[in-house]
Order: structure tokens, then C-alpha cells, then sequence
């Protein structure tokens, strides 16, 4: 399985420990006791969430991050206020690998800061934080319910399994007795995943197009152009379903694969007139006559001004991947493998749970966890533009 | 004066533009030597082509025809390292600072960029070194304050001298100052642009300052040289003294007595040439013979909408321009249509 679902294990928390002994040491060695406790603590969090791939990379971010706390005392003759004469630039490579890292540090610190000033889009991203640790650490607490529980019957007259949810059950019960609570904890992942999967293909695939329509212009543009034009003429729900009927799926990976097909066309307009633009701009035009190169160009002057706006994008591509993915669980065209909140509401659907106030939370809990994420996502994008955007970003 | 190498020079520049099927002509027939360490102004009302001619010194625009020599040269003859050594050495700085820097860089960034890409420097110690020596050229004091700041951060006048210090970066011969002023707040110009002039002993710098106000151009080139453009055309070249002295051509007139003058009440009584007409013709439909005849007071009927003037000299004055009467050695005189 391609893709990241996991599930909190005994073995990510050690990787995590470990992890966090390396901003925890440069914590202590440079005198930041503090910075270097939080950045243990991140690391042991994310390590043991998802593992090495958690792990790693949070040590580099929670080390720069003590990094720019404890070089800020430190001169560096880059920024002090003598003459060019009285100066010393030499420094050694460590000195300067250090340098890297505080100024990295310092970046994501303001980054930081731009996550939290935004209320609205802090909101979304406490909500995405909360789907993403209960679909990875619930089922530490939460045992997953997956067959039948007859003996939950309130009396052994009664035909139904249905109740509302109680303090034993605080989400109900659905038809085969089973408690829906933990149905919402296990069933988020495969579906968010997807979803990522699919957002996050959908963007490579818009972005690389998108600007290689806008750069390279002429014919490459006109194919590109009309190749996108061709698949956003067709309706493309009606299209996902006929696709998913003929083709079989293996793995939801492959779904993820067809949702990307059919959404990137929207995103790479965006992108191709976004390109258009950004390559119109005094500084490319400064940069052509430097001879900075292409590469440099496109990576260091083009790029850097459109991240905010493809994150956002991205996001949008999340969003519009998992209501396709639900749609098409709903309507039972894809193979339903519990858990999965979309094969809640089909099953909420298919049991007349629709019509019986009793079985309310079957179809209520999957639709407002759906809701709320998808709620989670739109606010957090708010805050997309002021962690990108350095214009935005408060210095430190 | 003996001749001298000139550094870049257009012969027979011509440059149009297409918008949508309709092609007009930005400039015509420009003939331009600029020579090494030579400050050179092109005035003109907008639209005239001043930027265009920068462009095309600096290397951004193709001619439609005509060539551009680099010190006698073809530029389209370079190959391989000199061609990119040719692009590099004219440089040019844009009018509007607060799109000619990259918004996500720091001013470090800005500045290391091409030091690295063009091996100016040969390790970190000496780029850290080199940023640090630009940014005290261009009067950005203390640099340690600068470098890690973000454009948003600084004032129009500290970006517009970091886009300077940019150009300097690659060791041109040759900066193209597009209205590199004409944004700035009027209480710094004089700082940049007396800037400029160290800039230009330091580095053996030649200037082209493209702008529209006479009066800074008259301030700017008073020992070089000023070209007045109007459509797409240069209608007088001269030493800046003997243009601004002694202007030949009409139009020249006509921009000189619009200047205002420090003194208010000498502006109140100063009477503006009369034209004969204010619109600017446009540049789908050029007028025929001398573009200016429509608005020239000095109009000959029969003489200046037939032929084509081309710069050359007169009696009365050190420059060249290009007006029919004065070419054939009459004088202006005003007639009544």
C-alpha cells in the first residue's frame, strides 16, 4: 500500500524517543532547556504516530527551531552594525551549517506565527489535527466493533439493534449492534488518505503542466490547453461512475489514480495562468538580463510565489477528491470495505435508517464527521496564504 | 573630437509590435552610439519608445531589423561564453521598485544569487564579503541591517537601491536606468542619481537614464549627452548644454518651455509654446513626412508632410536634429493655418 496509513505503534514511540534526544541535546548543549523539551516532545509525538517517516523529518524542523533560539544571542558578523573594515566573515563550515539551520528555524517560527494569527484558518487546523490524531491515535483506546452484537438487545422481544447514543455507547449503536463511535475512529483514515492521494497527484500533475504550458508556449501550450479543455468538458461525476463500474479496483490507491485523472485539468488552468503572470514580472525580466538560467528562473523566481496559492489549491483538491470518493462509495460503485464513513451512510441508507429516528446516528455521526473535516479544511486554507506569503509573515 | 570605440551602438534599429493583427511601428530607423563611461538621457512623452530603445540596449527586445553592435560588433555574432559575457555587461534597472525584487528573497538572497551563478566569487567568505561591499557602494548603511531583510520590508528608495547594487553584481559596462527615479520620493532622487555618478567613476559605468522630466536629465547629463525621441524617433542628439541652450527642433521647444521654473512667479508669467495641436498621435496611424507636422507651429504645408527629415546638422546649432526647414538650412517661421 502506497501512501502513509498507520497507526500508532510501541515501536514509532521508541523511533520518536530516539529522534527526540537530538533537539533535546542541542536543547541543552546551547543552553535552551525549554525549546529543547518541546522539540522533544514534537519528535516523540510525530515518531510515534507515523513512524520513521513522522520521526525524521520533525527532527530537522524541531532542531532548526532550537537552532533560531540559541543562535539569536550569537554575532554574526552578517548582521552587526560595524564597518565593512572592522568585520570578520570568516566562519567555518560548522559555523555556517548552524547559520543555515537558525535562518531555516527562524522561517518555520514564523510560519508558525502566521498558523496561529489567522483565527479562522487556526480553527480549521486544529480541526484537521483533531481528525488526523483520532484516526491514529483512537485506536489505542477504541476497540473496533466489526461483527454483529446481538446481545445488545434491550429486550430479547425487540427486532432492532438501533439506539441513540447513551454514556456506554456515546455515539449509538447501528443495526448489528455494533458502536458507532468506533466505526467514526477507524473509518476516517482509509479516506482521508485516498483523498490526500488523490489531491496530491492531481496537484503534481496540474502544477508540472500548468507551467510547462506557460513557459514553453506555442505548440506544448495549445495541447496541453486543449487536452484539459477536452476532459473538463465531459461531466466528470457521471464519468467517475461509468469508469468505476468497468474498471476494478485493487487498492484504493488505484481510485485515488482515477480521481486524479479527472480533476487536475481545473487546477492546471489556474496554475498556467498563474505561470503567465508571474513570468511578466520586473524581477524575471531582471533575472533574464543577469543570465541567471532557466532552472533558476522557474525554481527560485517563479515558484516561490505561487506556493501559497497551490497549497490552497491542493486543499481544494482534497476537498473535491473525498466528496467524489464518498459519492461514489454512496452509491455502491467502488468495492465497500468497512471501516469507511462513506459505507456508514450507505449503510445508513440501505438499512431505512433515513426513516427511523432510532437509527439516527448511523446516518447523522459519518455525515457531520465528514462535514466537520471537510469544514476543517476550507478554514485552514485561510491560513495558507499568511504562512507562504513572506510579505505576510511578522519577523521575529 | 576624436572618434572613439563606441561601446554599444544601434544602426537602423526598427522595432514593431503586433496587436492583434495590427502592426505598428514603435521605433524607426534609431541610430544611437553610446560610448564607454558616456552618460546618455532619452527624453520624451510617453509612449515615444524610450523604453523600448532600453530594452533593446539591454539585450531584452530583438530588433525588428537593423543590428545592435557591442564595441563594433554584431551581437548576434557572439558565441558561447562572450555571448553570455555580452548580455551581462549592459544591465538594467526598472522604474517600478516594488516589482523588480522578488517578494519571497531576502536582500541577501537577491544579491548572492547571480555572485554564485557567475563564480564572481570564489567562496562563501568572499560572497558574504561582496554583498556587504555592494550594499556600502549603493549608500545602504549598515548592510548587516539589510541583508536579511525582505523587500516589503525597505523604502522605495532603499529597494530601488538594491536593485542597483543587483545590477552591479555581474560587473556590467552599462546600466540602462529605466525612470529609475520617477517612483522614488522627489526628496531622494538627487541621492540616487548623484549615487549613479560615483557609481559610474567606480565602475567605469556608462548611464542611459530613460525619463520623461527634462529638468533631471539637464541635472543628470550636463557633460554627456541627451537624445529627444518622439514617435519611435530621435528628432534631436546633442551635448546636454547645447540642447538644452540652444534647442533646434521644435518639439525640443515645446518640452523646454513647459519646464516650470523654481521661481513661481517667472512660471506664471512664462508662456508655453503654443502647439497647434495637444493630442499625441497614435501609433497605428503615424502621421506622414515629419511625424510632428500636425503639431508643429513652425508647419510648412507642402514641405514637412511630404519628406521624411533624418538627422543632421545645421548653422545655428552644435547638435543634430532632425527638422526638414532647419536641415535644408532655412529658419523657423511661423505661419498661420
Amino acid at each position: 500500500m502506497i501512501g502513509f496509513e498507520t497507526v500508532a505503534s510501541p515501536v514509532g514511540l521508541i523511533i520518536g524517543i530516539v529522534c527526540g534526544l537530538i533537539p533535546l541535546g542541542v536543547g541543552l548543549r546551547y543552553g535552551h532547556v525549554k525549546a529543547g523539551v518541546w522539540g522533544f516532545i514534537a519528535c516523540a509525538v510525530s515518531g510515534f504516530a507515523c513512524g520513521f517517516l513522522g520521526g525524521l523529518p520533525m527532527i530537522l524542523m524541531a532542531t532548526a527551531v532550537v537552532f533560531s533560539y540559541a543562535y539569536v544571542n550569537k554575532q554574526d558578523p552578517f548582521t552587526s552594525r560595524q564597518s565593512l573594515e572592522e568585520v570578520n566573515f570568516e566562519e567555518t563550515t560548522a559555523e555556517y551549517v548552524i547559520r543555515q539551520f537558525a535562518a531555516f528555524g527562524r522561517t518555520l517560527r514564523a510560519m508558525g506565527i502566521g498558523l496561529v494569527r489567522n483565527k479562522g484558518g487556526f480553527i480549521g487546523f486544529l480541526g484537521i489535527m483533531f481528525f488526523a490524531i483520532m484516526s491514529i491515535f483512537g485506536p489505542l483506546v477504541v476497540e473496533y466493533e466489526g461483527s454483529p452484537r446481538m446481545d445488545r438487545r434491550e429486550s430479547p422481544q425487540s427486532m432492532t439493534l438501533f439506539q441513540l447514543p447513551s454514556n456506554e455507547f456515546p455515539l449509538g449503536l447501528d443495526w448489528q449492534g455494533r458502536s458507532i463511535l468506533s466505526h467514526i475512529v477507524y473509518g476516517g483514515q482509509t479516506l482521508i488518505v485516498t483523498s490526500v492521494q488523490a489531491g496530491l497527484m492531481a496537484t503534481l500533475v496540474a502544477v508540472l503542466f500548468g507551467s510547462l504550458a506557460a513557459l514553453l508556449g506555442g505548440f506544448v501550450d495549445q495541447i496541453l490547453s486543449a487536452f484539459s479543455n477536452f476532459i473538463l468538458t465531459i461531466p466528470q461525476f457521471p464519468l467517475l461512475l461509468v469508469l468505476a463500474s468497468i474498471l476494478t479496483f485493487t487498492s484504493n490507491f488505484m481510485l485515488a489514480v482515477l480521481l486524479a485523472a479527472l480533476s487536475w485539468p481545473t487546477l492546471m488552468r489556474a496554475v498556467r495562468a498563474q505561470v503567465l503572470s508571474l513570468r511578466e514580472r520586473d524581477y524575471v525580466e531582471a533575472a533574464i538580463t543577469l543570465d541567471l538560467g532557466l532552472y533558476h528562473i522557474i525554481v527560485r523566481e517563479v515558484f516561490p510565489n505561487m506556493v501559497s496559492y497551490i497549497a490552497i489549491n491542493f486543499i481544494f483538491a482534497i476537498r473535491a477528491a473525498m466528496y467524489a470518493l464518498v459519492g461514489l462509495v454512496i452509491l455502491g460503485m467502488v468495492p465497500l470495505r468497512e471501516p469507511d464513513w462513506g459505507i456508514m451512510i450507505w449503510n445508513a441508507q440501505s438499512r431505512g435508517a433515513f426513516y427511523n429516528p432510532n437509527a439516527m446516528m448511523m446516518a447523522f455521526a459519518p455525515i457531520v464527521a465528514i462535514a466537520l473535516f471537510q469544514l476543517s479544511l476550507i478554514l485552514f486554507t485561510r491560513s495558507l496564504e499568511e504562512i507562504f506569503n513572506p510579505r505576510l509573515r511578522r519577523g521575529l | 573630437m576624436t572618434e572613439q570605440q563606441s561601446l554599444i551602438e544601434l544602426r537602423h534599429v526598427y522595432r514593431s509590435f503586433e496587436k492583434g493583427r495590427v502592426e505598428f511601428p514603435v521605433l524607426q530607423d534609431i541610430n544611437l552610439a553610446i560610448r564607454p563611461k558616456e552618460v546618455l538621457c532619452l527624453v520624451g512623452e510617453s509612449g515615444c519608445g524610450k523604453t523600448t530603445t532600453g530594452k533593446i540596449i539591454a539585450g531584452l527586445l530583438k530588433p525588428s531589423s537593423g543590428e545592435l553592435l557591442y564595441e563594433g560588433e554584431n551581437i548576434e555574432k557572439f558565441r558561447g561564453k562572450r555571448r553570455a559575457q555580452v548580455r551581462r555587461a549592459t544591465q538594467l534597472v526598472h522604474q517600478d521598485p516594488f516589482s523588480s525584487l522578488n517578494p519571497s528573497h531576502t536582500i541577501g538572497q537577491i544579491l548572492g544569487y547571480p555572485l554564485k551563478r557567475h563564480r564572481m566569487v570564489k567562496d562563501r567568505v568572499e560572497l558574504r564579503r561582496r554583498i556587504w561591499e555592494l550594499l556600502t557602494l549603493v549608500d545602504l548603511t549598515p548592510p548587516g541591517d539589510i541583508v536579511n531583510k525582505y523587500p516589503h520590508q525597505l523604502s522605495g528608495g532603499q529597494r530601488q537601491r538594491v536593485s542597483i547594487a543587483r545590477a552591479l553584481t555581474v560587473d556590467p559596462n552599462l546600466i540602462v536606468a529605466d525612470e529609475a527615479v520617477s517612483m522614488v520620493d522627489v526628496s531622494i532622487r538627487i541621492g540616487i542619481l548623484k549615487m549613479l555618478h560615483n557609481l559610474r567613476d567606480v565602475f567605469d559605468l556608462s548611464i542611459v537614464l530613460i525619463t520623461h522630466d527634462l529638468a533631471l536629465a539637464k541635472y543628470f547629463a550636463w557633460e554627456g549627452r541627451i537624445a529627444v525621441m518622439y514617435l519611435g524617433r530621435i528628432v534631436e542628439i546633442g551635448r546636454t548644454p547645447d540642447v538644452i541652450g540652444n534647442p533646434a527642433h521644435p518639439y525640443t521647444q515645446a518640452l523646454l518651455s513647459a519646464v516650470p521654473e523654481a521661481d513661481p512667479s517667472i512660471t506664471r508669467s512664462k508662456e508655453p509654446m503654443k502647439l497647434r495641436s495637444d493630442e499625441i498621435p497614435s501609433l497605428t496611424a503615424i502621421p506622414s513626412g515629419c511625424a510632428f507636422h500636425p503639431r508643429c507651429p513652425f508647419h510648412q504645408p507642402g514641405f514637412c508632410d511630404v519628406a521624411s527629415p533624418r538627422l543632421g546638422v545645421t548653422k545655428q546649432h552644435q547638435q543634430n536634429v532632425a527638422c526638414l526647414p532647419l536641415n535644408s538650412g532655412g529658419e523657423l517661421v511661423q505661419h498661420d493655418s
